[in-house]
């Protein structure tokens, strides 16, 4: 931990970032923090708490978080895709941030916890077995020592998947739409995304009005389904849609689908390399056209 | 409130015959915003034109819809009423209601019921049409011919005489292609080199052709009428302003026995060259693979172990350091004229192709091809025009002429017929029997396609004058039996085998597009076939232009095509660019891509699925000029109205002007409310 401190003081003394954005200790638990003063550097924290997402402080709809200043961020694996993304659509310079990258052996499913608790098969966030990326590449420095591979949990997502996808048609379109019913279209899947970046989402469109912007059953099911494709490929599986979302909706599931689709059919991971092109804009003559008759 | 014209034409009995048009008329005049709807025998007449302009003048009309025929055909005719009647002409939209209803359907009542909700769902496009204007684009008025055959020599020379420079570039040393080759021509016998030197020498004197040989397209960046074109200028080895072609450097090469290209490997060259005698420019090229002092310096030796070239040249032209270089031109428009090559018949085969190995191609030294006959024939080539078999010299006195070698074979690989190949075997059996007066010329055939002025004639006269002896059928083996070849063939008009003790077979390989051909298309945004033949816009009615506008396409890159047709098409092309080049300006439709750079967060995927490479990142500024952001911008010269990337666009962004979401919501919403 002294070598995130240490890392963080240099970084705003000698004025390389003016805001390092990581985790602190609060009274419910791990939450960002953003440190501008090298003072308060010991704050920062790293431990299985620190499931926050901080890429969404990047993305350029906070242009109130960019007014800080050049911003060093800590990222784990799933956050640094996250950056390269971003950074992948032209949203970020790569020279306007300092990646600070921790090793990561995985985090809690619940960041609300006054105390770091080890990981177990009943705690641990289930996207993060058999996570790729636990040492993020894109950084300018990495910290912490090697970490365990985190604990399978009780069911993965993979196979919570494979169970949905065993069951018949009708009872699948019954489940998601029981799933969607519940949508109260506050949005906070794409509010907390590090990915959503469009200044107007489609969903406020009103010239046409593609969706149905009440929260009515018709209309959740266009949402969730336009967000689902909009992240086809994008999506770094960082699992804060699902967290924050007040109903429940097992979005996760969602998202893992068309991670598999996409892996299937164009041989695509999402990954921390920016070069590595995402499928929609990368013809290959292998891509399978099977859908042209 | 919008005030629509309705007009429902019968195309005679096109339509009425299964759509009844009155209906249409009566259905839609009860539809919301509609003033007028009318039908009529023939909408596209005099009259029928004249019904619509009135139309808009008597009920000062806000938009037309024309339910007719597909907007490929009559779009422009009715565009250009409505603008005569003071009418936008772009408020003006066609349903077709025959190609996507009348002509496919059966059931009077339910074609009828298709083509009132093909017609309403215009009606509410045009309700959201804007009035736009056409867009006007500069001319660059100089042209790139890529290919110095005798298509690219016409199509440069055709332009150039129009008064328009020419940038006329040829990836071998000499510009002339396949038809400096060849020994006489079908159907007349002339020297094919007396015809031809004189075309390549006009070109290359022609003031306003530019010529580059032993280069190639780089990059093509731009668009129709302002293209930029890179072109890869290959390491030549000597300087073209020094050299004076003394043939010095070629005297004084040590490596003399490189198979000449020229020669279709049946004489050598040197590694310093000129192909041929006639070549234009008459400079040489040095070929860094087979020169002894290059083959040396991949060794890795320390000193260079030649330069006999550079000692014998009085002019110091020869440079061994020299790299490629790049050269940039500024062009309108771009012939494409790149030939083909013969199918390469031996064991090892392109993708998808299964080779001949049974003919012995390559194995058996008296199995040449069309090209190496056209070599053994001419009289400047290696045998000096005696018909002189390669392994032993000798005359042979029976040859074989096997036609459809590749061609019309689909299962291996080439479907389509070369075309070329009975001409030029009546003419290989004819030339070879007026040389050798008591050999035998064999032709078997599959048949004979002598379609052309004079071409049947001229296969007839070898068979009935010059007796060769034509046998209906295929060859199943070629091998060498100590001195002969023998041929194992089938006679299927006898159906009997058939086998030849021959001394020299010919086979007559399929034509295929020349090698880089789908990198070239992919560079001009032009398409290809399975084949890599370059795609026309249009099989009857576009035939030399290209999907790309401003691309065109000559010759037998774009399928097997004789000299007169390649000629033909190559003049075709002349026409189209000076077409393009007689107006300062281009007028091309508003169908374009426009983006709203208030909603548009400049990820540039746009710019990643677009084919034609019309979007580029543009800084955005604040009212006092400081830099805010970056959006995507649609360059309206280029792009072409495919809308691939407003289906991309996350935040919904970018739309076609013509197809707005706004129309294509109404459109679908039309279909869902009047059932």
């Amino acid at each position: 931990m002294n070598e995130l401190h240490e890392l963080a003081r240099t970084l705003l003394t000698d004025g390389t970032v003016r805001v390092i954005i990581g985790w602190e200790d609060a009274r419910r638990g791990a939450r960002p923090a953003f440190i501008t003063d090298p003072a308060d550097t010991d704050k920062l924290i790293f431990d299985t708490r620190c499931v926050h997402n901080l890429v969404t402080y990047l993305n350029p709809r906070r242009d109130n978080v960019a007014e800080l200043g050049k911003i060093g961020l800590v990222v784990k694996g799933c956050d640094a895709k996250a950056v390269a993304g971003l950074l992948r659509e032209a949203q970020l310079n790569r020279d306007d941030i300092v990646l600070i990258g921790v090793r990561c052996g995985g985090v809690l499913e619940e960041s609300e916890l006054a105390e770091a608790v080890a990981l177990s098969a009943e705690n641990v966030a289930p996207r993060c077995f058999g996570c790729d990326n636990r040492e993020p590449k894109l950084v300018d420095h990495l910290l912490g020592e090697a970490q365990p591979e985190p604990p399978r949990p009780i069911m993965t997502i993979d196979e919570r998947v494979e169970a949905l996808e065993a069951r018949p048609l009708e009872e699948r379109w019954a489940f998601w739409t029981e799933q969607f019913s519940k949508c109260v279209r506050c949005y906070a899947c794409r509010q907390v995304c590090p990915l959503c970046v469009c200044e107007r989402c489609v969903a406020e469109k009103t010239r046409p009005q593609w969706i149905d912007s009440s929260a009515h059953p018709r209309g959740n099911m266009s949402w969730n389904i336009t967000r689902a494709l909009h992240l086809a490929g994008r999506c770094v599986d960082c699992g804060e849609c699902e967290r924050f979302c007040p109903v429940g909706i097992p979005l996760s599931l969602v998202n893992r689908k068309l991670q598999q689709i996409v892996s299937e059919r164009y041989g695509y991971t999402v990954s921390d390399d920016p070069e590595n092109a995402a499928p929609i804009g990368d013809y290959r003559l292998d891509d399978k056209q099977e859908f042209i008759k | 409130m919008s005030r629509i014209g309705v007009f429902v034409c019968h195309c005679g009995e096109n339509i009425a015959r299964t759509v009844d048009c009155e209906a249409v008329a009566e259905a839609l005049r009860e539809h919301p915003g509609v003033a007028v709807a009318e039908d009529y025998k023939y909408m596209c007449s005099d009259p029928g034109q004249a019904l619509v302009k009135k139309a808009i003048e008597d009920n000062n009309l806000t938009g037309v819809v024309i339910a007719a025929c597909s907007p490929h055909m009559h779009e422009k005719t009715f565009r250009r009423a409505c603008d005569q009647a003071g009418l936008n002409q772009f408020m003006c939209e066609m349903a077709n209601v025959r190609e996507h209803c009348s002509w496919i359907h059966d059931d009077r009542g339910q074609a009828t019921d298709k083509a009132i909700d093909i017609t309403r769902t215009i009606v509410e496009k045009v309700k959201h049409n804007r009035p736009l204007e056409s867009i006007h684009i500069p001319v660059t008025k100089r042209a790139l011919v890529i290919g110095g055959g005798i298509a690219g020599i016409q199509a440069a020379l055709d332009i150039a005489d129009g008064g328009h420079e020419v940038v006329l570039i040829e990836k071998e040393a000499s510009i002339g292609g396949h038809m400096s080759q060849l020994s006489e021509t079908f159907p007349t016998l002339d020297c094919s080199q007396c015809i031809l030197t004189p075309r390549m020498v006009e070109a290359y004197q022609h003031p306003n052709i530019k010529l580059h040989t032993w280069s190639e397209v780089e990059k093509v960046d731009g668009y129709i009428g302002n293209f930029e074109v890179t072109i890869r200028k290959k390491a030549r080895s000597v300087n073209e302003d020094l050299c004076n072609g003394c043939g010095d450097c070629q005297a004084a090469c040590p490596a003399k026995r490189i198979p000449s290209e020229f020669e279709a490997g049946l004489g050598k060259r040197t590694a310093i060259y000129v192909p041929f005698p006639q070549a234009v420019p008459n400079i040489p090229v040095l070929d860094r693979v087979n020169c002894t002092l290059f083959k040396g310096r991949r060794k890795g030796l320390a000193k260079d172990v030649c330069g006999k070239c550079k000692e014998a040249c009085l002019k110091a032209a020869i440079d061994f350091d020299t790299e490629d270089t790049f050269v940039t031109e500024a062009v309108g428009a771009i012939v494409v004229a790149t030939g083909f090559k013969l199918y390469d018949i031996g064991r090892d085969q392109p993708e998808g192709l299964k080779g001949y190995g049974e003919y012995g191609y390559g194995e058996v030294p008296d199995v040449i091809d069309g090209l190496q006959f056209e070599r053994l024939a001419s009289a400047s080539g290696p045998t000096e025009g005696a018909i002189l078999r390669p392994s032993d010299g000798k005359e042979p006195k029976t040859v074989v002429f096997v036609h459809c070698v590749g061609s019309r074979d689909p299962e291996k690989g080439i479907s389509y017929c070369s075309k070329i190949c009975c001409m030029y075997n009546a003419k290989h059996a004819m030339l070879y029997k007026h040389k050798v007066h008591d050999g035998r010329a064999i032709a078997f055939y599959m048949d004979i396609r002598a379609g052309g002025k004079g071409y049947d004639e001229f296969s007839r006269r070898a068979i009935e004058e010059d007796g060769a002896e034509y046998v209906r059928g295929r060859v199943s083996r070629i091998f060498r039996d100590g001195d002969v070849v023998k041929v194992w063939g089938y006679d299927t008009l006898s159906g009997e085998q058939v086998v030849i003790d021959a001394d020299m077979v010919v086979l007559a390989t399929a034509m295929r597009p020349q090698d880089g051909i789908r990198e070239l298309a992919q560079k001009l945004s032009v398409s290809t076939d399975e084949h890599g033949f370059i795609n026309e816009a249009h099989p009857k009615l576009r035939p030399v232009e290209t999907n790309t506008a401003g691309v065109f396409v000559a010759g037998a890159c774009q399928a097997p095509r004789d000299i007169p047709e390649a000629v033909a098409m190559a003049s075709a092309t002349g026409a189209k660019v000076l077409g393009l080049f007689s107006a300062d300006e281009l007028e091309r439709e508003p169908a374009v891509a426009v983006v709203d750079e208030n909603t548009c967060i400049g990820c540039m995927r746009c710019e990643l699925v677009c084919p034609y490479g019309a979007i580029e990142q543009r800084e955005i500024c604040t009212v006092d000029g400081h830099v805010c952001g970056h959006v995507a911008y649609v360059n309206p010269g280029v792009c072409q109205g495919c809308g691939t990337c407003q289906a991309v666009c996350l935040s919904k962004s970018v739309e076609l002007q013509t197809f707005t979401d706004e129309q294509i919501f109404s459109e679908i919403n039309a279909l869902c409310y009047w059932e």
